[in-house]
């Protein structure tokens, strides 16, 4: 002890002589040795003292000295320099050398902070230059490709949130990545804090992949994002960044329809394959008439009479229910009306941020204003962000730093139900062509004619909705405080969290033109928050004992807390659609409905870290932490959890120092065993009652519009549900290799979740509408290798280039599953029953149900074959998978896998002169789609909405008998799409340029004259071209972790096109 | 300065990280929201409510069951199940629309049909309720013997219900008591023949129920009677079933007290405002606009309304040709008991547009109750004036010209009847009655044929449903709308004799497909009266309706001992795995 104190009172004491010696002021530059360019943020720090500069734009600094001093000058990305100045020497130039590889550069790991070449876990560090190069309204899009091992799905919808994986799925439920924000958690399974950053506040992101996330011990199975945002340093300036385009959606056929000639002869042809013909072989259609041949008609609606040639008086139209019976005029659009094009439009985008930054050794601080606002190319979707932040840091001390990050944003995002059946982008490939935008009175034209299908009319949805309004005001960030004490030792304290709030309303209109109408008009508003925090409180020892051992510790504590309420409530029958007139009290009450919920979890935690280095040469980390959750119940409230790693620098042994064509080399190895909760609600360990109007209620005394309050048990508990444990084991080496040129970093992985929370599969007679628990079944493994590659080639000094390569390979396999089944099943649709099976022994999310062997070709080979349920010629054979003479549900099979074989992003620049190109490529591959939309559009008996073109060209007839289109009918069988088979299964490969630009930078000197430091100009395409076999719109499928990859109508993304310019001041 | 640094930030720092995670075992203390536990429902009011909410899934919606097919495929009145597969109806629509119900429609639906899988689920959901009831019932300690009597009784009256309603469907079913939890874990069990048990929960409710009880909706002595009774004939235990019919007519009466008796128009037993009438055995209480967005109103029919007029959507639910030329009758205006109406069509606008002219037939004679029963254009429809044709029907050329009506309202009661905040009108309060007095009537009959009663009393019960459709009263006409005039020409006669048992029961089963038409009886029926008489219809069935035109029926075949139930759901099979095998059996043939 008493050494200790020695140790910290002798500079305590230099201090105070220096502070009495005669100051002069030594001014300089810092510049790189590699081109003389100014380097903009280093520290130069005066050894012996506490005195420290940070050069501004131009690389300038200024420090107050006394004496011969010698300066430490530090930045990163190049090799630290310390330079002697003589008492009498007022100048100085300091050259850096550049620093060959990024060992050097910072990362953040989780509570704490070390150097790349220190790492010994597994962590993706983005590269956000090459990320912020996206043109694009969430972060989670502009991440695509950048971080190996991390899978993004997205699609062209703005603001749509994307599916985000680490190392693939590892959870039945939710396996979003837990996401923290300068220091601040999301809520579990919730990436919104991270989604609507303003792309220019980003200063770095990492991703924890392997058990080392482990000091985030519950929630960091799935991986941990960790983003910092920028903070001030140098010079006072001012940055003014901006671009604007325009996105330009597909043309031309994109579903491939048939025109309304097409669709009349196709009609004929399923009546006559299905034997609907009169004694004189005459089909009769209610729009294209009786004969041997169809008929357009002029009107597919004249009042009740579809298929209309009479003559006709507008007088009687009507399509407003006030005014009596509706009377609907409809011409036919005999040319066809092309749906898509309607729909989707060149849409603009365009994005403003201005941010003022400084900081001196006192304080710094960043200011930035950002506008976002994106139009979608379908009608009346849009992204429109409004963000302020302020990240200020005060020196208080020499000692003692606090500081804040704050981010306000407030966004309105219209979006449609993305990837679901009958949205808007559906309803482009069902409405047929026949059908035209507006009917004769100026209204809309829809199916509401006989025959015309069942959509609605996409372009007369979004025009309805066109006045519904939801908006978000989200407040994120924290403050936090930091004390440097007794040499070795921070503590810090942050506090912070996230505050959503958000309120809409919509309005329902009676339709009139559709197949299916709505019965009544309605209004709704609805308002509610979203809550959590963190407190975390953190203490770092750091010390290097005897040159050689380096130690670094941290403990700390941390509760949490994630809360929210909502209300909403809805009246119909509004005397007028007025939106001016709309509020819930104007509203009939009867038929008036409302509703409210909340939800409140915490958490609390300890945890520790210890790092421990020899000679940079061998490291070793140790983590761990417990954690608290009130989501289970008393006997398992606690966790444990913890990691371990290695790291071993080959390149620093003397053996090593002779192999010239490798400069740096790091072995290093992890295990970890790490947890997630995000799929626990709340209730999960309690059993509960409760009842709800709709779910309980019940008109005992047969009044027809009351009932009597009833109850029933909601939730079937278990308290002994408890932790997950996802066992990560990681091998991998991080190398730099052909003269510091090229960086390797490769890592290949075993996750193994056991215990896997999932709800419980009990059969249905222990009453499955009581929600049954999460409980701890069913295990699942993922094995991979990601892949990091970088590469900096100089061919002179004017013509440089940097290549960088992420690819990301998984094997998911399902080992257990709950209860007895050995697997569940997924994506239900109405038509066929599930489509995805989750089995033990296969891939999460593969798709599962008959196999096409050909089609029947006659009686006498319907005769041959097992027996089946509907076989007849030109309809699908089965596989007999299970060889028993008969196909029936258990020759079911696994057709498809939606989990790419690996994924891989590259990102090129190259830089000549004032000239820089820049791309960003994106590539899915070896996945496949179950294309649900050809449910639809290749099968005549999905309603009568609109078909493709091989139904009438290609499917079988006796006559046309080599090909995979089953004959076309009136009704669906088992043997063509009443059942899911692989007809629909397609490959998802891709290869997508996410992005390309061109841009100039402007001599300063000739802006000197403007007081402009820095301009650069740029042209910026995205989305410019996607190789793909797929045949839907877009291979980019969206979903849940146990289902994706089926395509129900996906919102593609469009080609973008924007000129940009960036001004320094 | 120093000193004082380290030696007090230090501890202070870290006793006050040890003092707040000490504190904080409370922290994580966090009651559950917006719901109730048990204790608080351990009293008379809380076993109440959960009574009422055993009751409340009657409706057959109100489960969150697994599949998402909809309310359809669950409704409680077993259109799908006993009407459409029974040859009452079609599925309707268009053929693509909800097609997992074509093969349930042709006698072949698959274990993983996932209808079959959404019916167990919610079925099973109502006997769990019940059992709730009846588990929390034995906790509460403030209630009267003759409380706990009644409520025992009225919850396994409900179970027994439940239960009944998947014996039906899926013959061999796990029975399930109220020691069946899911906390217990002894929840695999295996299934079979559950009629017994059935029987029992009956027996008990008919012996401890009251009378007359506090509300219309809730069930009495005389409705477990009728049940019990039902259950009997399920069972073929026909003396037992003739005895406690008797009771029934000549005691029976409403939960409010009125004595059952036919109503004297056939059309007033499907009008909403007269609900729960004397006719009224035990029925399902629907309502409209209570502010649950149409969640309590008959949301598994809510697609059976004509398509193209003013009643809604999806015109499914399409009676058949065969039900439509069984209303033919001879000259005494008796059913053709032979059979041969399946093959004597009568004439319909079928492949006639509604733009071009049709006029009904007014000559053949017809029993009255078909224009009570299956929409036909010509003939006024309710009073939504008269039925125009293909523009009410969604796709004449594959599902036929018919539309159902006994569920639907009229036009005068919109927005009384009927809840508008949802997607469709086609939300009523229509009660769907299970056991309506008629049923028990035509019950009766055949347990007078079968079970040592007399055929001239069987005769009786027979010709008491046959006078009321006859009177001239009801018949579908001007009532309905000032001026609407049904064209029909409406002869109903009595039977004068019963020759022998064989015709008995041949016009037994023909009065109760003409009496109980789409009410979600008839493939019930057929089971029960045995795999030759059903096979024998049904194939007669798809035969008659290919000729006509309906499409959907090539190729289907009744298959012996294996149509009779359907199939249990595949996923419920492989959920109930013990030591590597099912605890659940396969039905025969599938």
């Amino acid at each position: 002890m008493r050494k200790f104190l020695r140790l910290i009172t002798v500079p305590l004491l230099l201090l105070g002589l220096v502070a009495n010696a005669q100051t002069r002021t030594i001014k300089g530059q810092v510049v790189s040795a590699t081109d003389g360019k100014a380097v903009a943020g280093a520290t130069i720090s005066v050894n012996g003292s506490k005195v420290s500069a940070i050069t501004s734009e131009d690389g300038s600094f200024a420090v107050n000295v006394s004496g011969t001093v010698t300066l430490s000058v530090k930045s990163v990305g190049f090799s630290a320099k310390t330079v002697s100045v003589a008492g009498d020497q007022n100048t100085v130039k300091v050259s850096l050398t550049e620093e060959s590889s990024q060992l050097n550069e910072i990362v953040v790991t989780g509570y704490t902070a070390q150097k790349r070449k220190e790492i010994t876990g597994a962590v993706s560090v983005v590269s956000v230059k090459d990320m912020k190069s996206v043109p694009s309204g969430t972060a989670e899009q502009m991440l695509q490709g950048q971080a190996s091992g991390v899978t993004i799905i997205g699609s062209g919808s703005p603001g749509e949130p994307s599916n985000v994986f680490v190392r693939g799925i590892t959870s039945f439920g939710n396996s979003t990545p837990l996401v923290i924000v300068d220091g601040v958690q999301s809520a579990p399974g919730d990436l919104s804090s991270f989604r609507d950053l303003a792309a220019s506040d980003i200063e770095s992101i990492q991703v924890l992949k392997d058990g080392q996330a482990a000091i985030y011990g519950a929630r960091g199975s799935a991986g941990v994002i960790i983003v910092t945002t920028r903070r001030g340093r140098g010079k006072a300036s001012i940055t003014y960044e901006s671009f604007a385009g325009i996105q330009t959606p597909r043309t031309g056929n994109v579903w491939n329809k048939l025109d309304p000639q097409g669709m009349a002869e196709l009609y004929f042809l399923a009546a006559k394959n299905s034997g609907a013909v009169d004694a004189n072989g005459n089909v009769s259609s209610p729009q294209y008439g009786t004969g041997k041949t169809p008929v357009l008609p002029n009107y597919i609606r004249y009042g009740t009479a579809s298929g209309y040639n009479g003559a006709v008086d507008l007088t009687k139209y009507n399509n407003n229910y006030s005014k009596g019976d509706i009377f609907l005029i409809v011409p036919a659009n005999k040319k066809g009306t092309d749906w898509w094009d309607v729909m989707f439009d060149p849409a603009g985008m365009q994005s403003h941020t201005i941010t003022a930054t400084g900081g001196q050794d006192k304080s710094s601080y960043l200011f930035s204003l950002n506008y976002f606002d994106q139009k979608g190319t379908l009608l009346n979707t849009f992204l429109k962000r409004y963000s302020a932040r302020i990240n200020t840091t005060y020196n208080v001390k020499n000692n003692i730093r606090l500081g804040e990050n704050l981010y306000i944003f407030y966004k309105q995002n219209p979006r449609i139900g993305n990837n679901q059946e009958g949205n808007a982008v559906n309803n482009t490939a069902w409405e047929q062509p026949i059908i035209p935008v507006f009917d004769a009175g100026g209204g809309f034209g829809g199916t509401s004619g006989a025959g015309l299908g069942n959509s609605s009319n996409p372009y007369a949805n979004q025009m309805r909705q066109k006045d519904n309004q939801n908006h978000e005001w989200v407040i994120q960030g924290n403050v936090f405080a930091e004390v440097d004490f007794a040499k070795h030792f921070t503590a810090k304290t942050v506090f912070g969290g996230n505050l959503g709030n958000y309120h809409g309303f919509y309005h329902n209109y009676r339709s009139y033109e559709n197949a299916e109408n709505g019965s009544s008009n309605g209004y709704g508003q609805y308002g509610g928050y979203n809550n959590n925090y963190n407190w975390t409180n953190t203490l770092n020892y750091s010390n290097v004992f005897k040159e050689n051992h380096s130690v670094k510790l941290m403990a700390g504590y941390e509760v949490l807390k994630v809360s929210g309420r909502q209300v909403g409530g809805s009246r119909v029958n509004y005397f007028s659609d007025n939106p001016d007139y709309l509020s819930l009290n104007t509203g009939s009450p009867i038929g008036q409905n409302n509703y409210s919920d909340y939800y409140k979890t915490t958490g609390n935690s300890i945890l520790a870290k210890v790092d421990y280095a020899f000679k940079d040469k061998y490291l070793v980390g140790l983590n761990g932490r417990r954690d608290g959750s009130s989501v289970f119940g008393p006997e398992n409230r606690y966790g444990n959890f913890w990691s371990a790693s290695a790291g071993w620098v080959v390149s620093q042994e003397d053996f090593f120092k002779n192999v010239k064509f490798i400069n740096t080399l790091k072995l290093r190895g992890s295990y970890g065993i790490l947890g997630s909760i995000s799929n626990v609600g709340a209730l999960n360990q309690y059993t509960l009652y409760g009842g709800s109007g709709g779910s309980s209620y019940y008109d005992l005394f047969g009044t027809s519009n009351s009932t009597v309050m009833g109850f029933y048990a909601t939730n079937l508990g278990n308290t002994k549900t408890g932790w997950e444990k996802d066992k990560i084991l990681d091998i991998g080496f991080d190398a730099t290799v052909l003269n510091n040129k090229l960086d390797i970093t490769f890592d290949w992985y075993k996750k193994t979740v056991e215990g896997l929370l999932f709800q419980d599969q009990a059969p249905a007679v222990v009453g499955v509408g009581s929600q049954l628990p999460q409980v701890n079944i069913g295990d699942m493994q993922n094995t991979g290798i990601d892949l990091g590659l970088s590469y900096r080639g100089k061919v002179n000094n004017d013509l440089s280039y940097t290549v960088g390569v992420n690819i990301g390979a998984y094997k998911s396999e399902v080992v257990n599953i709950p209860g007895a089944a050995g697997f569940f099943e997924t994506a239900y649709t109405h038509n066929t029953g599930p489509q995805v099976r989750n089995a033990e022994g296969h891939p999460v999310g593969s798709f599962f149900g008959y196999k096409i062997a050909g089609i029947f070709q006659s009686a006498a080979d319907v005769a041959a074959w097992p027996t089946m349920p509907d076989a007849a010629p030109g309809r699908f054979k089965y596989e007999d998978v299970n060889k028993d003479g008969k196909i029936n549900d258990a020759d079911r099979t696994f057709f498809g896998n939606p989990n790419p074989d690996f994924t891989a992003g590259i990102n090129l620049n190259v830089t000549y002169k004032r000239w820089d190109v820049s791309t960003v490529l994106y590539g899915s591959f070896g996945n496949e789609i179950l294309n649900e939309t050809r449910y639809f559009q290749d099968f005549y008996p999905q309603f009568q909405n609109a078909k493709s073109i091989p139904l009438l060209t290609e499917s079988w007839l006796p006559t046309r008998t080599n090909t995979k289109y089953p004959i076309v009918e009136n009704n669906s069988y088992f043997s063509t799409n009443g059942v899911i088979n692989d007809f629909y299964v397609e490959d998802g490969t891709y290869m997508r340029i996410k992005q390309l630009s061109v841009g100039y930078t402007i001599d300063p000197v000739k802006l000197k004259k403007y007081g402009i430091d820095k301009a650069r100009v740029y042209l910026q395409g995205a989305n410019l071209f996607t190789l793909t076999n797929y045949s839907g719109l877009d291979p980019e499928i969206p979903g849940s972790s146990t289902s994706f990859g089926v395509d129900w109508g996906n919102y593609p993304p469009s080609r973008t096109f924007n000129i940009g310019v960036s001004l320094t001041f | 300065m120093k000193k004082y640094n380290f030696k007090h930030i230090m501890p202070a720092v870290l006793s006050s990280l040890v003092i707040l995670y000490a504190c904080d075992k409370s922290y994580l203390e966090v009651p559950a929201a917006g719901a109730l536990s048990q204790d608080v429902l351990a009293n008379k009011i809380g076993v109440e409510a959960l009574l009422v909410g055993a009751y409340s899934l009657l409706d057959g919606e109100g489960s969150s069951a697994g599949t998402n097919n909809g309310p359809w495929a669950t409704s409680s009145s077993n259109w799908v199940y006993g009407s459409v597969a029974g040859g009452d109806a079609h599925k309707g629509s268009d053929p693509g629309d909800q097609n997992l119900i074509t093969p349930i429609e042709r006698w072949n639906a698959t274990p993983s049909n996932s209808y079959l899988d959404q019916l167990w689920q919610q079925r099973f959901d109502g006997v769990q309720r019940s059992n709730e009831a009846l588990r929390v019932l034995k906790l509460a300690k403030d209630i009267s013997a003759a409380d706990v009597t009644r409520i025992t009784a009225e919850a396994r009256f409900l179970r027994g219900h439940y239960h009944f309603e998947l014996a039906k469907n899926f013959g061999n079913i796990p029975y399930i008591d109220e020691s069946i939890t899911y906390a217990a874990g002894n929840y695999l069990v295996p299934n079979g023949p559950a009629l017994a048990k059935i029987e029992a929960d009956f027996a008990y409710a008919y012996a401890n129920l009251p009378e007359t009880m506090s509300s219309v909706g809730r069930a009495n002595k005389w409705a477990a009677a009728a049940y019990l009774a039902k259950v009997y004939m399920f069972e073929k235990k026909f003396s037992e079933a003739r005895a406690l019919f008797t009771a029934i007519i000549a005691n029976g009466k409403t939960s409010l007290g009125v004595k059952y008796d036919l109503v004297a128009k056939f059309g007033d037993v499907f009008d909403i405002p007269k609900k729960n009438s004397a006719e009224h055995v035990f029925s399902v209480q629907m309502t409209v606009n209570d502010g649950t967005g149409a969640a309590n109103a008959n949301s598994g029919d809510a697609l059976n309304f004509p398509y193209g007029g003013q009643t809604g959507c999806c015109g499914f639910f399409q009676p058949s040709f065969s039900l439509a030329n069984a209303f033919q009758v001879d000259a005494n205006g008796l059913p053709f008991l032979d059979n041969s109406f399946f093959n004597k069509p009568i004439k319909s606008d079928m492949g006639i547009s509604a733009d071009k002219p049709y006029t009904p037939d007014s000559t053949t004679p017809m029993d009255p109750r078909v224009d009570w029963t299956v929409g036909r254009r010509g003939v006024p429809y309710l009073d939504w004036g008269i039925m125009p044709g293909s523009t009410w029907v969604r796709d004449q050329a594959s599902a036929g010209p018919y539309e159902p009506l006994k569920h639907l309202f009229r036009k005068s009661q919109v927005g009384v009847y009927t809840d508008g905040s949802s997607w469709t009108n086609g939300f009523t309060a229509n009660n769907y009655p299970l056991i309506r007095f008629a049923d028990v009537l035509l019950l009766a009959a055949e347990a007078e044929v079968n079970g040592g009663g007399t055929l001239a009393q069987a005769m009786a019960y027979v010709n008491r449903v046959r006078t009321r459709a006859s009177n001239p009263a009801g018949f579908v006409g001007p009532a309905n709308n000032a001026g609407d005039v049904s064209p029909t020409n409406y002869k109903i006669g009595l039977y004068t004799s019963f020759p022998d048992a064989t015709y008995a029961m041949t016009a037994i089963r023909m009065e109760r497909k003409l009496e109980l038409a789409m009410e979600g009886h008839r493939f019930y029926d057929l089971t029960r009266w045995g795999t030759a008489i059903a096979k024998a219809e049904l194939d007669a069935y798809a035969a008659a309706e290919v000729k006509q035109g309906y499409n959907t029926m090539v190729g289907a075949v009744y298959t012996a001992n294996k149509s009779e139930y359907l199939p249990i759901p595949q996923t419920q099979i492989d959920k109930s795995q013990k030591d590597g095998k099912s605890v659940l059996t396969q039905n025969p043939g599938y």
